[in-house]
């Protein structure tokens, strides 16, 4: 909402209250001024466009003007047409600089000389408007415009969606009232106007069909009235709030809505056919030619008012072009109606139209404010265009706004708001924002809302009135405390965090990608089986909510190889959808899930190095979060390489895969190299935790023994240890494969392993030969058990 | 005697002259050693004459004790000076650059965010969670914002494709009612951190998924008061203790009376600048005392209890710390970029 700082002066005394200061309260109070615009336009002169020629050679296009500037008449270019000549305009002279921040300068434009610049509505921040060259109501050649726009300032306010009063200068100027602490200047209510025979009703004859849907309807008819352009001053007023001049008529609406927050519209009553209007809904296939120049196809579920012919408006959203106010037009009726306010919102989304009427109603007026628009409507008209007000107006009010009274214990306000304001200031804060206090016998507050506030209805409502007056700033920062007399223990852990330090310490870089992917990638992936979509997606690319992290870890390989930077090392710990097998359209499962991955080289070895690390990764997971010590068998996985892929197990359960990347999906991604990944269930990982134990420190020396064995190809090294761990016993506290080798002079299908072993008693030191005794025999097992040769 | 005496007086001088450890083991070898004429002497003491044996033991083993102390003693000297040139023997090429660790990064958000829990945590919150395919109930409707809502326009929201009663959370302001629910009796001081969805369009400022922290705090006599001083808490502990906070009356359906609360601008201090769009303030968050029928929609009683809520953006309070221009980055996870924290 654009609000001119003079205009608001006509609803509170703005004496020694600058426009920073009126902003700052108004921020402070709960309307929040976006920015605050100086208009100060005295650099620029009125010029009066002599002559218009289109430019000659340029391929734009542009027209060349010759402009009276009263003491000398320059030629100026322009790229909109609509200077045509004897149009006041305003011009900006070349070195000054326009209020938008454009630096005028002679130039030469495809050959024509330009010596000054005619300004758009726009370029003077007099609104958004800069489809053409803003045409002046008046003033003289040379004439400076700041003689007929007088300095001002433009506060763009933001107006919180519940307060459509302060969609209007009145309810801003209300509320800068209430927290200066001034006087408003002018009642609510406009005076009642004796209006003359014959009476409205004899003028025109007006029912509502959906009193649900339109709760109030006033009509006032003018006739005899004039057309043409309202006074200059108006045309200033409505410039500053963004809205552009028309004429006298459609201006005192435009006019009593940028007061009232409260649209109304002015139908040319000799246009309405039939003599009747009638509010119903639209039938199937009627439309209508709206103001705007579209033509819109209506449906039952929009609100129409409509003459003996058809639709003349889409109701408290559009007016027909037919029926609107013409250069002709002698007689008007002043339409101020009361609309449903979910009702204009879906008319408004279905027609994909939003309007100044319909973003007012669309909250949801007071119907008392239709009234109170009607007559401050008419009067302007009569006063501008002249004409004749008939009395006994229309005025069907099928639903009257009921009263809205708050019952208040006054403690209550300090109570909420943790600060002493004193009575006395409650109240007078209630009475400048137009409540009535009436005081009951037991002290507590029969609070009476004002008609236009539909906002306030409990006491929190009240409450919130008089602290956002009183001051926010005033209130003293405190932090809560009593006595509990129940707690839940603290967590002692935070094992996501736990996680996130081991994958770093390991070298591994943290992403945050979004749990929104495409649906067309999972389906690709065979990911898609409890895929949840989304109804209304915004693109393709992210149409469903993900089932695993690795694409998106894939995603960012892909980026940051493409960036120069290949085999980087990532992982990701956040949540994953799955549809619920019982309830697939319901809510989800959403398993915290953990991926990483570590981008290698090309080579086979590559691979199996960056499967080792991630292996070393879940180790040190395991540990951290004090699992039982991982397992590893081969499994299969779509998408892993069918004979590089682990199950990781915790006590036999298994919590999610390690392995390389089958190479297919690298090529998918266009990844170079081999890329190897570590999927884990959290659940089932944070599920396996145990407390931790502790070992003394051993007391006796142990010793250490290698074995080297050459085994089968095909031969899994857990196996082995497992039966070196058996043979050996108890006294054999470690034993680690350490060394996997092939060789030309080892022989074909073998492979030679090593081990390292270390040998313990927790009660005395053990002797040279009973180790020798105990890797004999093991030696001896492997022989039987696996083939093994020793070597 | 004398024989002694020369030995010990020549073997003095020469330990005085000894210049390195090494000079000093060959002396002690020549003077002390098996082979040194003092030894030998004291060696050959069975052949000298019963009365004599005594005295010439003596004065051999002093001399072998002075000339002892003399090399222990110079040894002392020589390391005292080369401690003191230390600096020309060992001297390493201190400007050389170390080889990198090979250690990683946590993502910045989740730092920052768990900079916000480990604060609040001090003050006793607990961390809730809540699911993000959430039912309209939790989203909205609990929250006072019915169907039909103006409200609900504001906020652009995900439905899912099979349901249109199921959505994705357009804020953590979903778990409030949760929590309520499972904790069932006051006080309750909860904080809901996690990820959010808005139909928003992918831009420097916006995107259509971001995360946010939700607190809630429900206790007998909660005030605007302790909002503020809690509020005031968090962004002092985040940022510094010289930034304020300020609240600007707004409106929420889920709040009575609702604030939007903004943080002093680090860079100007309030002056204003380029940072903060010359207000000296940055928009921080929203806030509020729990609406009524929110503590109702919970199973609370609103005339017993009070609350308040608050909610910011964590990607905002990331951008407030580090001055990031562009929210894509977040989420883009070029390394160059999450490498820098
Ligand atoms: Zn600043």
């Amino acid at each position: 909402m654009r609000v001119s700082y003079r205009w608001l002066g006509d609803f509170v005394d703005l004496d020694g209250l600058p426009p920073q200061e009126a902003a700052n309260l108004l921020t402070m109070s709960g309307s929040k001024v976006e920015s605050l615009l100086v208009i100060d336009l005295s650099a620029i002169v009125v010029g009066k466009v002599l002559e218009q020629r289109p430019h000659p050679s340029s391929r734009d296009p542009l027209w060349i003007h010759q402009v009276d500037l009263g003491a000398e008449t320059r030629q100026i270019v322009a790229g909109a047409p609509n200077a045509t000549p004897g149009t006041l305009v305003p011009v900006a002279l070349p070195g000054t600089v326009v209020p938008s921040g454009k630096q005028v300068r002679d130039a030469k434009i495809a050959g024509e000389e330009g010596r000054g610049m005619m300004c758009s509505a726009a370029e003077l921040l007099l609104g958004e408007d800069h489809s053409g060259i803003m045409l002046l109501a008046e003033g003289k050649p040379g004439q400076s415009l700041g003689e007929l726009f007088p300095l001002d300032a433009v506060l763009d306010v933001e107006v919180t969606p519940n307060r459509p009063d302060c969609l209007g200068h009145m309810g801003i100027g209300r509320e800068l009232a209430a927290v200066s602490g001034r006087p408003m200047k002018r009642d609510f209510m406009p005076p009642f106007i004796e209006g003359e025979d014959p009476p409205a009703v004899d003028l025109i004859k007006i029912a509502i069909e959906e009193p649900d849907l339109c709760t109030r309807f006033v009509g006032a008819p003018v006739t005899g009235l004039k057309v043409g352009p309202s006074p200059a001053w108006v045309q200033v007023r409505l410039r500053l709030a963004g809205v552009r001049p028309i004429n006298n008529v459609v201006d005192a609406t435009a006019y009593g809505m940028l007061e009232y927050g409260k649209p109304t519209h002015a139908f040319d009553l000799r246009r309405l056919r039939g003599g009747e209007l009638r509010v119903r809904r639209a039938r199937d296939g009627e439309s209508l030619l709206c103001l705007d120049g579209q033509t819109r196809r209506l449906s039952p579920a929009m609100l129409v008012v409509a003459d003996g012919a058809g639709p003349v408006a889409i109701g408290g959203t559009i007016g027909g072009e037919e029926s609107a106010v013409q250069a002709d037009t002698t007689d008007v009726l002043i339409e101020s109606a009361g609309w449903n306010g979910v009702n204009i919102r879906g008319t408004s989304r279905a027609l994909g139209l939003r309007t100044e009427a319909s973003a007012r109603h669309e909250k949801g007026l007071a119907p008392e404010l239709a009234l109170a628009g009607a007559r401050r409507v008419t009067a302007l008209v009569r006063e501008w265009a002249g004409g004749t007000v008939h009395r006994e107006w229309i005025d069907l009010y099928p639903r009257p706004q009921e009263p809205i009274r708050v019952h208040v214990t006054p403690e209550k306000i300090d109570a909420l708001l943790g600060a002493h304001v004193p009575l006395t200031e409650s109240r007078a804060i209630l009475d400048r924002l137009g409540f009535q206090t009436r005081v009951q016998d037991d002290g507590d507050w029969d609070v009476m809302v004002p008609v236009f506030r539909l906002d306030v209805a409990i006491p929190e409502d009240v409450v919130e009135e008089v602290g956002r007056i009183y001051g926010v700033d005033r209130i003293p920062p405190t932090l809560p405390g009593r006595r509990h007399e129940r707690w839940t223990p603290a967590p002692t852990t935070r094992p996501l965090e736990t996680i996130r330090q081991v994958l770093a310490g390991a070298g591994f870089a943290e992403a945050v990608t979004p749990g929104l992917v495409s649906s067309a990638l999972l389906e690709k992936l065979g990911l898609a089986e409890r895929m949840r979509r989304l109804l209304n997606p915004m693109s393709e690319e992210l149409d469903a909510m993900r089932t695993s992290l690795l694409p998106s870890l894939l995603q960012v390989a892909r980026l940051n190889q493409n960036r120069g930077r290949p085999q980087v090392r990532l992982f990701e710990v956040a949540r994953v959808y799955l549809a619920r097998s019982q309830d697939p359209t319901g809510l989800a499962d959403e398993p915290l899930a953990l991926a990483a991955l570590a981008h290698t080289g090309g080579a086979p070895a590559a691979g199996r190095e960056g499967f080792l690390l991630l292996k070393a990764v879940t180790d040190r997971l395991a540990h951290a979060l004090s699992l039982p010590l991982p397992a590893y068998e081969r499994a299969s996985d779509a998408l892993f390489h069918p004979g590089r892929t682990a199950a990781v197990l915790l006590d036999g359960v298994r919590a999610g895969v390690l392995g390389e990347l089958h190479p297919s999906l690298g090529a998918d991604f266009d990844l170079d190299g081999r890329v190897v990944a570590l999927q884990l269930d959290l659940e089932t990982l944070l599920g396996a935790a145990k407390p931790r134990q502790v070992r003394p420190l051993p007391r006796f020396p142990a010793v250490q023994r290698d074995l080297a064995v050459v085994l089968p190809e095909g031969q899994p090294t857990a196996a082995v240890q497992a039966a070196i761990r058996d043979v050996a016993g108890s006294l054999l506290e470690l034993v680690r494969a350490f060394d996997e080798y092939r060789s030309p002079e080892l022989g074909e299908g073998v492979k030679s392993l090593a081990f390292a072993l270390t040998f313990r008693s927790p009660e005395r030191t053990l002797t040279d030969s009973e180790v020798d005794q105990l890797m004999d025999q093991t030696r001896r097992r492997l022989e039987t058990e696996f083939k093994a040769k020793s070597r | 005697m004398t024989e002694f005496e020369n030995t010990v007086a020549h073997g003095l001088e020469r330990i005085a002259k000894a210049t390195s450890d090494d000079d000093l083991e060959r002396l002690r070898i020549e003077y002390l050693g098996r082979n040194s004429s003092i030894s030998q002497t004291l060696s050959g003491l069975a052949a000298e004459p019963k009365e004599k044996r005594a005295e010439i033991g003596k004065a051999g083993n002093e001399a072998k004790q002075k000339i002892g102390a003399a090399l222990e003693a110079r040894a002392g000297e020589l390391a005292a000076t080369r401690m003191g040139k230390l600096a020309e023997l060992e001297a390493i090429d201190v400007t050389f650059p170390a080889p990198p660790l090979d250690r990683g990064h946590i993502h910045v958000l989740n730092q920052v965010r768990s900079e916000v829990e480990t604060i609040l945590e001090r003050l006793g919150y607990q961390v809730e969670e809540g699911p993000e395919i959430e039912t309209d109930w939790y989203c909205f409707e609990a929250l006072n914002l019915p169907k039909g809502h103006a409200s609900r326009d504001l906020q652009e929201t995900f439905f899912l494709a099979e349901d249109e009663s199921i959505v994705l959370r357009t804020h953590t302001s979903s778990v409030q009612i949760r929590a309520m629910e499972r904790l069932r009796t006051p006080p309750i001081f909860v904080i809901a951190p996690g990820r959010v969805y808005r139909r928003d369009n992918l831009d420097a400022t916006h995107l259509p998924y971001f995360m946010q922290v939700e607190g809630l705090a429900v206790d007998e006599g909660l005030t605007v008061g302790d909002l503020k001083g809690t509020l005031l808490y968090l962004v002092q502990s985040l940022f510094g203790p010289e930034r304020r906070v300020r609240m600007r009356p707004t409106y929420f359906p889920y709040t009575e009376p609702s604030f939007e609360f903004d943080t002093l601008c680090g860079r100007c201090g309030g002056a204003g600048c380029r940072s903060c769009g010359n207000q000296g303030w940055l928009e921080t968050g929203g806030c509020g005392m729990v609406h009524p029928n929110v503590l109702r929609n919970g199973g609370l009683d609103p005339d017993q209890y009070t609350g308040f809520a608050w909610g910011f953006g964590i990607e905002r309070m990331t951008l407030l710390k580090y001055d990031v221009e562009d929210l894509r980055l977040f989420y883009e996870n070029d390394l160059r970029f999450n490498e820098q924290f």
